[in-house]
């Protein structure tokens, strides 16, 4: 069967992939594809190239449902509001780490007790 | 799988197959659905790994460095090979599945034998990693306690690794018991060209397993 000769060629690429280390830095990208690229022959050479639609449709609805969580959940970390980002990322970090209360002068006066509390907008 | 068939007792009907069960109208068709289900459960299956993979990729969005230093500190060799012993694995049930269709049933139980003894082979690395990690402390969480990784994030890499290789070794585990079902079964010959169902599946979601180590082996390890 060709599987075998498949398989060997993908087991070279596993290897050869995995003395890449050398290279950093945007090399995972190209890691990444290479190695879903493989794992995608393997799933046709074995069940979904023989066999009805529906299957295969099930499949592809999978992969498009994982893509929206990685794509919308990545969109939203990375677009978070700086405050909310933890300690030593490398984004966001113009608020240090410890967030110190800003100086008197810039908030408005406290008010009596059962108001909000200092810095909170008013409720509109 | 829909194997059952006639109840204990009965006779199948006059001129029904042993293994068609009496909702379907065709021995195609029952094993056409069970395909389809076992997809719809891979399918969810993929989505339950595809949860952690999104955890992972939002902290290492996050801690970029500390991800990159701890993933270096891992053992490349114990993935890679770990890598091929799955493949290979892959390999062998693709034949055990080719020879039951073909009328083999002792070349599918060698093949199936070796699978198994690859999976084996391939929890004793893990175990093997998993020690080392103890004995360096590249600990999940608060027992964190590598001295040479301190970047801050560095812990929850080992708490996604844990975590991950955890339940890929879980599911490596029931895909182990399942292979072994279908190995007692197929040496008792009950699959052969006419009806392979049983072997068909549990090669699916052995692949399945394989897939997804696929895809964990270069986030955790190479990158």
């Amino acid at each position: 069967m060709l599987v075998w000769i498949a398989l060997v060629v993908l087991t070279i690429t596993t290897y050869v992939t995995g003395r890449m280390h050398l290279g950093t830095w945007a090399l995972p990208i190209a890691l990444i594809i290479a190695v879903t690229k493989s794992l995608l022959v393997i799933l046709f050479f074995m069940h979904l190239w023989e066999q009805k639609g529906a299957n295969r449709i099930v499949i592809a609805t999978s992969f498009v449902f994982v893509a929206l969580l990685l794509s919308l959940t990545l969109g939203d970390v990375a677009t978070r509001f700086s405050l909310s980002t933890p300690a030593g990322a490398p984004f966001g970090t113009d608020v240090p780490a410890q967030i110190k209360e800003p100086s008197p002068e810039h908030l408005p006066p406290a008010g009596p007790i059962g108001q909000p509390p200092r810095g909170v907008p008013e409720p509109k | 799988m829909s194997e059952a068939a006639a109840l204990p007792g009965e006779r199948p009907e006059h001129g029904a197959d042993v293994h068609l069960a009496h909702h379907f109208s065709s021995l195609e068709r029952q094993v056409e659905a069970s395909r389809l289900g076992m997809w719809l459960f891979l399918c969810t299956e993929v989505l339950l790994f595809a949860g952690l993979f999104v955890a992972y990729s939002v902290y290492r969005f996050s801690f970029p460095a500390a991800f990159a230093a701890a993933s270096r500190s891992s053992e490349i060799w114990a993935g890679t090979v770990n890598t091929l012993v799955l493949i290979s694995s892959s390999l062998t049930v693709a034949l055990a599945i080719h020879f039951a269709r073909t009328d083999r049933p002792r070349a599918a139980v060698v093949c199936l034998s070796i699978t198994i003894l690859f999976a084996l082979a391939f929890l004793g690395i893990k175990a093997i990693e998993y020690t080392s990690h103890f004995h360096e402390g590249q600990l999940p969480g608060r027992f964190y306690r590598y001295e040479e990784v301190r970047l801050p994030g560095a812990s929850m890499y080992w708490s996604l690794y844990f975590l991950m290789t955890g339940l890929h070794g879980l599911h490596v585990l029931i895909g182990m018991t399942v292979l072994s079902v279908i190995l007692f079964r197929t040496a008792h010959g009950y699959y052969s060209s006419h009806y392979y169902v049983g072997i068909e599946l549990a090669g699916l979601y052995w692949h399945l397993v394989d897939l997804i180590w696929i895809f964990l082996f270069p986030l955790l390890y190479l990158i």
